[in-house]
């Protein structure tokens, strides 16, 4: 029940934050910290006590049952993490904000928080359809209101492609629907009732069915972002205010990462080999692609975007691979790509974090741009450091134990492609290092002037996520727990 | 659960944290906290030794660290050598950094870095899982990383710390596909029995059976791609690249973690999992003598030709590193005599490299950073306590009769003599050729060194004035120094017989053995007729094939820098990122190409009555022709 009056409550002060006027900046920031704490306290509560599958927390509010409409709730051990995830990176999104901004900026983070903790706990395809459009919207007014250099274009863009994502969804589920009262004559919306593989595969003719899976793949994938459905993400990234881009890269990959595990996994019987191949194929293109791509940006933003990117194809691969072969090693990649989701949410919160921070006191984002700032700004720098090592997978960082995973897990299921893997890795690394390299080290540029360091309401808020993140990687056990527990649960 | 043992890396990260955040404030404190936190793991170590020792079999505790990894230690012999080396070699590294990095703004960082990379080292030394292992493996690379690049604004030093964290880490994700091997394939072993299929006191207990079950080709390849790894860290044959250019770093560094330590993680993850070469097909054992052979002949031809004091140093590291991988690589035929002998010259080069290196650390302190060896000369005079050392060091490098060197190096190439003597083939022969040669240029370029710092006249206005170091600064050293030249013969047997029951030295005939010692003696006498006068300044050898191909060192560097990376790696990413532009913005020409259809049919509905009437009758009128056209054609 804790989680359900969360989400309301957090629904109500998100509302208020439209009208708190000059004080809106403290009531946001006091509000999110109340919604962390709120769900931590649930997190311990539910999940402290052992876990072992299957979801909790289920309550029914009847809306209208005889069309199958009614607010289902249910949290399983994954999406406890991923509202976890969301709750810490609203938090962190509040803190880079720009001090002057239009006071509007904090009732909109705080909306997509409530857009993120409905659609995580909803087990009505209705109402996560509702919620994942209330994250969009509030993101839309975000980039157009407070964006950089094209943002009304920008904008559009982001909105037009990712509500094409969301409108296959809404067909697919409207499949299920249909058939689901054809076969039984009755209406309902209930995911766990609709995702079934005895029920898809038995009362669902071949073409609805490729049609329904694809429409779901599509709308995940969009948000993941894979190629080649990645369009929307470079320029998103790099327009959105840097609050904007932490929910992108933490929020709306999220967003996919729940769509593959939380809402496909249970239904994992439904894949054909041949898709699943596609798919696996398709993470491995995404991972070498985008690390390519990644390398010949200029601009660290959008270098990070791209980064962020390469990092969803593990989760791809994970995802494919892990359904495709029945074999011991299965939960360990299927639990190491939603590891891989979440933590790097947290690391690119660090990084974009670390980033906005050297904006401001910079001007700059661009590599050369820069040069040299640890000079001057050694905390900033470090910060900075983690997270790029972070995010390259360092081992004893959040980010190692995801890829471990999925790297030693999915041997068995590709063979020799993971040399491509390897080479995405490398290619990965070596940009990383690169920016660290040309940004941070080396000459100072005169040019910057000089630049002061972060204080420390700033240092703790880097600092918060840094232990979060190592804390993650060194006692990987506390999440990976779950995950492990609720993949066991579902094959 | 055995504290100390646990404590061994333990101290160290509290060094790491208390150094950073107490060396502040006082930036005197941040050495001494280092320092004593490092002693401290020292003495964990030695009581470790102590129990393990009474224990009479490994020390083994694990936990559930994710899924199937368990986290834990495993201590056995080979794991208390490594564990009382590096803690030692690291204390005494710490006491003489004190000196060296005294007055540099940043030493509180340095000392919580090199606390961390104790600490990183101690911990791979005593896990027990692979896992674990390649997570402490990463984190020395980490540091390795950090340090070279400590002097950040140096734009060689951020350089050559890239370079080595890229080449380490294409090793390092070698070392991960070799376990996402070996776990694929033990994963469903049925004698798993509740262990971490990467459990490392599971892999070397039960390698013949694992080998049997999983084919013993399987377990060489995976094997091999430990080896991948081990050649990264250790900087063998082609992944030797990033050793060179890190002597960018503060010479401390290059001492603890280029010379002792560090780099010697490759042969002690070789020894470590040794039973899994053994029992694999023979190309992985072979492929270890081959590759440590040849690195140790080829890492010496470059060392004749390089002019920086502290680059001479580095391929001899490399070399001596061939020495012990090599070592380990001819078990076939001595068996685990091999580590023994792999071993014992680990430890032995540790002290020796560790001594020339602060050594010539002391040396370019009073150089103002002057590595060139062509303008040092005559510094026996000015400094001659540190020489003293730096000789010491040196003949120990080149295996001079009396010194450990001697007894560690010449026992390798005497047992590679038996591998040939074993199998008889030309592949057989190529370890003992390439060592035995190897040991030939180890003296030349040695003396070489030696005689251009030590002897003749200052050749440079910097090296007439340099001074000795404080003597208290270099008492720390002599401790290398005495390993360095008794170390040999009061331990060698013992030490040997310490890590593998039973094991002889190498008995072969005489005429053989002598080979070594007569290389020794010609590499000195030509150093000495070419550097021990002033003939070298008359050679000109720049136009000479085979000095520019070793000055351009095999043209290594040109090809991973200017064709992999340059030709290859660079286009594709622009190529990539050109087709991702096109890509983009042929999305967005898509979108406005709807954007302006929707303006179009905005535009038509302008509220103008008379416009619609037109539009009406217009259409109206082509309904009708439509209409009376079909009834034609119909």
């Amino acid at each position: 029940m804790l989680m359900v009056i969360t989400f309301f409550l957090s629904m109500i002060l998100a509302f208020a934050s439209f009208f708190m006027g000059k004080k809106a900046r403290l009531f946001s920031i006091a509000s999110a910290w109340l919604m962390a704490i709120l769900v931590g306290i649930y997190i311990y509560m539910t999940f402290g006590g052992g876990y072992h599958g299957g979801i909790v927390s289920q309550y029914n509010f009847q809306i209208a049952p005889s069309i199958g409409i009614s607010f289902t709730t249910g949290v399983t051990g994954f999406t406890g993490a991923l509202i976890a995830l969301s709750a810490v990176i609203i938090l962190v999104s509040l803190m880079v904000v720009e001090k002057d901004s239009e006071n509007s900026i904090y009732g909109l983070i705080l909306s997509t928080e409530v857009g993120l903790f409905g659609l995580l706990i909803s087990r009505n395809f209705l109402f996560f359809y509702i919620f994942w459009e209330v994250v969009l919207i509030p993101m839309y007014f975000l980039i157009i209101r407070f964006g950089g250099a094209k943002r009304d274009r920008v904008g559009l863009k982001f909105f037009v492609y990712t509500h094409i994502g969301s409108v296959f969804i809404l067909l697919a589920f409207f499949t299920l629907y249909n058939y689901y009262y054809l076969s039984t004559g009755e209406f309902t919306l209930d995911m766990g009732t609709l995702m079934n593989t005895a029920f898809i595969t038995g009362h669902i003719p071949v073409f609805w069915r490729d049609f329904m899976l694809f429409g779901f793949l599509i709308g995940f994938l969009v948000k993941l972002p894979s190629f080649p459905v990645h369009s929307w993400l470079p320029d998103t990234y790099q327009t959105a205010p840097y609050p904007g881009t932490i929910i992108l890269a933490g929020g709306l990959s999220l967003m996919g990462g729940y769509g593959l595990f939380g809402i496909l996994l249970p239904a994992s019987g439904i894949f054909s080999s041949t898709l699943l191949y596609f798919l696996a194929f398709l993470g491995i293109l995404s991972l070498v692609y985008f690390s390519f791509v990644a390398m010949f940006q200029k601009d660290i933003k959008r270098m990070m975007a791209f980064a962020s990117a390469a990092a969803m194809g593990f989760v791809t691969i994970s995802f494919a691979v892990g359904i495709l072969e029945h074999s011991y090693t299965q939960v360990l990649e299927l639990s190491g790509g939603m590891f891989q989701i979440i933590a790097h949410g947290f690391i690119m919160a660090l990084i974009f974090a670390s980033l906005y921070y050297i904006r401001r006191n910079t001007g700059s984002e661009m590599t050369y741009g820069l040069g040299g700032i640890y000079r001057e700004a050694p905390l900033l720098s470090s910060f900075m450091l983690a997270g790029l090592f972070a995010s390259l997978g360092l081992p004893g960082l959040a980010g190692f134990i995801g890829e471990f995973s999925i790297v030693v897990g999915v041997y068995q299921g590709i063979t020799w492609w993971i040399f491509f893997i390897i080479l995405g890795m490398i290619v990965t690394a070596s940009y990383h290092v690169w920016v660290a390299q040309r940004a941070l080290y080396g000459p100072y540029n005169e040019h910057l002037g000089h630049i002061r360091d972060i204080n420390r309401k700033e240092f703790a808020t880097l600092c918060g996520l840094l232990v979060l993140i190592f804390v993650l990687g060194v006692f990987p056990n506390l999440l990976d727990g779950l995950l492990t527990a609720y993949v066991g649960g579902l094959i | 659960m055995f504290i100390w043992a646990w404590l061994i890396f333990i101290f160290p990260l509290i060094g790491f944290v208390l150094s950073w955040s107490i060396g502040r404030y006082r930036k005197m404190l941040g050495g001494v906290i280092a320092s004593f936190m490092v002693g401290l793991s020292l003495l964990a170590s030695y009581e470790t030794f102590l129990y393990v020792n009474s224990l009479g079999h490994p020390l083994y505790q694990s936990y559930q660290w994710f899924y199937n990894i368990k986290i834990g230690v495993y201590v056995d012999h080979i794991t208390l050598i490594m564990v009382l080396m590096v803690s030692l070699v690291s204390t005494i590294i710490h006491l003489f950094t004190m000196y060296y990095m005294k007055g540099d703004p940043g030493r509180h960082v340095f000392f919580a870095e090199t606390s961390l990379f104790t600490a990183g080292m101690l911990g791979l030394v005593v896990s027990s899982n692979l896992v674990v292992f390649f997570l402490f493996w990463e984190l020395v690379g980490l540091c390795s990383y950090l340090l070279i690049g400590f002097w950040f604004f140096k734009p060689n030093a951020t350089a050559a710390a890239k370079k080595a964290f890229i080449v380490t880490r294409v090793g390092d994700l070698l070392f991960l596909i070799g376990m996402a091997v070996i776990y694929n394939a033990l994963v469903g072993y049925p004698g798993l029995g509740g262990n971490s299929p990467l459990s490392i006191p599971f892999l070397i207990n039960n390698a013949s059976s694992i080998a049997s079950y999983m084919g013993a080709t399987n377990l060489g390849i995976a094997a091999v791609l430990l080896l991948g790894g081990a050649a990264g860290k250790s900087s063998q044959f082609p992944l030797h690249v990033w050793i060179p250019d890190a002597m960018e770093g503060p010479t401390p560094v290059s001492a603890l973690i280029h010379a002792a330590t560090m780099v010697t993680a490759g042969v002690y993850l070789v020894a470590r999992t040794y039973n899994i070469f053994f029992y694999s097909a023979p190309f992985a054992m072979y492929s270890v003598a081959i590759i440590g052979a040849f690195t140790a002949l080829f890492a010496g031809t470059l060392g004749i030709v390089v002019n920086d004091l502290k680059r001479i140093l580095a391929y001899s590291t490399i070399s001596q590193l061939g020495y012990m991988m090599a070592a380990i690589g001819l078990a076939p035929v001595i068996g685990a005599a091999g580590i023994s002998f792999g071993m014992f010259h680990l430890v032995i080069h540790a002290m020796f490299k560790a001594l020339l290196f602060l050594t010539a650390g002391a040396i370019l302190i009073s150089l103002m950073d002057l590595r060139d060896v062509r303008q040092m000369g005559g510094l026996w005079r000015k400094m001659p306590v540190t020489i003293t050392l730096f000789l010491i060091g040196s003949i120990a490098l080149a295996a001079i009769p009396p010194t450990s060197g001697f007894y560690s190096k010449d026992t390798i190439i005497s047992a590679s003599w038996l591998y040939f003597s074993h199998y008889g083939s030309f592949q057989a022969f190529l370890p003992w050729l390439f060592l035995s040669l190897g040991a030939l240029l180890t003296v030349l370029y040695t003396f070489r060194m030696f005689f251009l710092v030590a002897v003749g006249k200052p050749r440079s206005h910097l090296a007439e004035h340099a001074k000795e170091a404080p003597i208290i600064a270099l008492i720390p050293l002599f401790i290398l120094a005495f390993f360095s030249l008794f170390g040999g013969y009061l331990f060698q047997v013992p030490f040997y017989n310490y890590l593998a029951t039973g094991v002889t030295l190498p008995s072969i005939p005489a005429y053989i053995e002598d080979i070594p010692l007569i290389y020794v003696a010609i590499g000195f006498l030509v150093a000495l007729y070419l550097y021990g006068t002033s003939r070298w300044k008359s050679i000109d050898l720049s136009r000479n094939f085979f000095y520019n191909l070793l000055k351009w060192k095999y043209y290594m560097d040109v090809l991973y820098t200017r064709i992999i990376a340059e030709r290859i790696i660079l286009p594709v990413s622009a190529a990539f990122s050109t087709v991702e532009n096109s890509y983009n913005s042929g999305v967005d020409r898509t979108g406005s190409g709807a954007l302006s259809f929707g303006t179009l049919l905005r535009r038509m509905q302008d509220g103008v009555v008379e416009n619609y009437f037109i539009v009406l009758i217009i259409g109206i009128s082509i309904v009708f022709l439509l209409v009376e056209l079909f009834k034609v054609v119909i």
